[in-house]
């Protein structure tokens, strides 16, 4: 479903990715692990076209996209979910629902937004309240809702357990792996936490902008994981 | 004579509002500072001044169809592609000075006068606390009041007006979620320019415009935006009354020479009180 190959990604002189192969397919859950700044936003942010790659190709259904817009690759049903600035501050939840299916016709879109609020009860309770005043672990539901009801059938998520508690991020893990049974999306998730591996079909591991390896999660080697946060 | 000077401030700032508001929705959309807005309302109305023979309907509309146009189309082949290439507010201020000259320039060649007045259809008199006012002054105010009513219903209640909200308040997500944000600041500069051509025509009808009126009402707007809190709808529109007042009651009390005299001393002491503006800005310049 979503090819990348040979992506070099420079930030000036700097490489922030060098030569990375990455795939991900239908339904999956792909994880994307790797310490702080080992280029895993880049990559996202490159997939969904707000980078635009030295060298190498992205493909997504077939096609290459990696000369597309953020706006043309969206509507080939693909849709990033930021690890920051990933609400709209001054609406209310609801709003952001509505804006996030702003693509689909009112009838889907009201489908879609029941659909959220029975994945995250929280969202309908606090419906009327501004993002703004959401406590850090509802924004980010929040910002996985609005990537929800987008009905992208691609999720390109970005480090949404950052700075949340533990238990949320259990719950978190849960409710992306339920999504996934649900609703048969394709989701590439990128990682600190190495809890991942716990729901991932496939984890890339990446370091330095480059990929340290990649493997299924059942054949998944502990010292390579641990290497990759620790260093050899 | 204070309540007549009042009334005439009223109206005065209400009129002021109009190119108050298009700097507020073009620079809360898009975060660029337009100074061509004033010149490009003048040019639009020089051109309703030379279609007013064949009605005052056509020449209203062409002025409409004409700021429209011109606002769209500066953003979308201009500004958003120099925005998008990561145009600082410097270059934005050259290039839209220049556009502005160049709409003076236009102005200047296409109609060869130095200035014009309007000739609306009558709207008779109103008694207000027995001062006696022109229908067409409580009409441009009742007008800006309305404008500035619809642009705030339609953020609120339309799939349109939530997509301008969403560009405004975060450009990155509100492209990810697939609006078309190009599109919505073409839209805002649309809608701007054509607010400052209304500005301009009610000026126009109750005063007169000039080669140099655009300027004046670019950089007055502007200076209003910014006491009221630049990109803030409702603080443009309270500053514009203000200054309408203070701009009034100055002229009669001191006389015309210190009405601008007053005028920017009171917009220095507010912004060094509240460097924001009034309601504070929805965007930091």
């Amino acid at each position: 479903m979503l090819k990348v190959s040979g992506l070099t990604v420079n930030y000036g002189a700097t490489s922030a990715l060098k030569n990375v192969d990455f795939y991900a397919y239908q339904g999956e859950i792909v994880g994307l692990a790797g310490p702080n700044g080992a280029g895993k936003t880049t990559l996202l942010e490159t997939i969904a076209g707000f980078l635009k790659p030295r060298e190498g190709e992205i493909h997504l259904l077939d096609r290459r996209i990696d000369g597309l817009s953020v706006l043309q690759r969206r509507m080939m049903g693909m849709v990033l979910v930021p690890q920051e600035g990933n609400v709209f501050p001054d609406m209310t939840v609801r709003e952001n629902l509505d804006v996030g299916a702003i693509l689909s016709h009112k009838d889907i879109r009201e489908r879609l937004i029941d659909e959220t609020y029975q994945l995250f009860p929280i969202l309908h309770k606090r419906a009327t309240q501004f993002a703004v005043t959401l406590s850090g672990g509802e924004q980010r539901m929040l910002a996985l809702g609005i990537g929800l009801v987008s009905n992208a059938s691609i999720l390109l998520i970005d480090e949404p357990s950052t700075g949340l508690a533990p238990k949320m991020v259990t719950r978190l893990f849960e409710t992306l792996d339920a999504i996934k049974e649900s609703t048969g999306k394709t989701i590439v998730l990128s990682e600190q936490n190495i809890g991942v591996t716990e729901i991932a079909d496939r984890v890339f591991g990446i370091e330095a902008g480059e990929i340290r390896f990649c493997e299924n999660t059942e054949n998944l080697d502990s010292e390579a994981v641990r290497d990759l946060y620790l260093g050899k | 004579m204070n309540l007549d000077a009042g009334i005439t401030g009223i109206i005065m700032g209400g009129v002021l509002s109009l190119p108050v508001l298009g700097i507020a929705v073009i620079y809360g959309m898009t975060g660029i500072t337009n100074f061509a807005v004033g010149t490009i309302g003048v040019f639009c109305t020089f051109m309703t001044w030379h279609f007013l023979s064949q009605g005052a309907l056509l020449g209203i509309l062409v002025g409409l169809a004409a700021s429209f146009g011109i606002g769209y189309v500066i953003q979308w082949f201009l500004l958003t592609p120099i925005s998008e290439k990561g145009g600082d507010s410097t270059l934005f201020f050259i290039v839209t000075m220049c556009l502005g000259m160049v709409f003076t320039g236009f102005t200047r060649v296409l109609f060869p006068r130095p200035d014009i007045s309007l000739l609306l259809p009558r709207m008779g008199t109103v008694s207000i606390m027995g001062v006696t006012t022109s229908g067409l002054k409580i009409f441009a105010f009742f007008f800006a009041l309305s404008a500035l009513g619809l642009i705030r219903l339609s953020e609120r209640h339309t799939s349109v007006g939530k997509s301008w909200r969403a560009t405004s308040q975060n450009l990155k997500l509100a492209k990810i979620v697939g609006i078309n944000t190009a599109r919505v600041f073409a839209l805002a500069s649309a809608t701007g320019c054509m607010l400052a051509f209304v500005g301009a025509v009610f000026w126009a009808a109750l005063y007169n415009v000039n080669l140099m009126s655009g300027w004046n009402l670019t950089f007055l707007g502007f200076i209003i935006a910014v006491v009221g809190g630049i990109g803030n709808i409702w603080g443009g529109m309270l500053s514009a009354l203000v200054m309408g007042m203070v701009m009034s009651y100055s002229g009669h009390i001191l006389g015309g020479m210190w009405q601008s005299v007053v005028l920017y001393c009171i917009v220095i002491l507010v912004l060094i009180i509240a460097p924001r503006g009034i309601l504070g800005s929805e965007r930091s310049l």
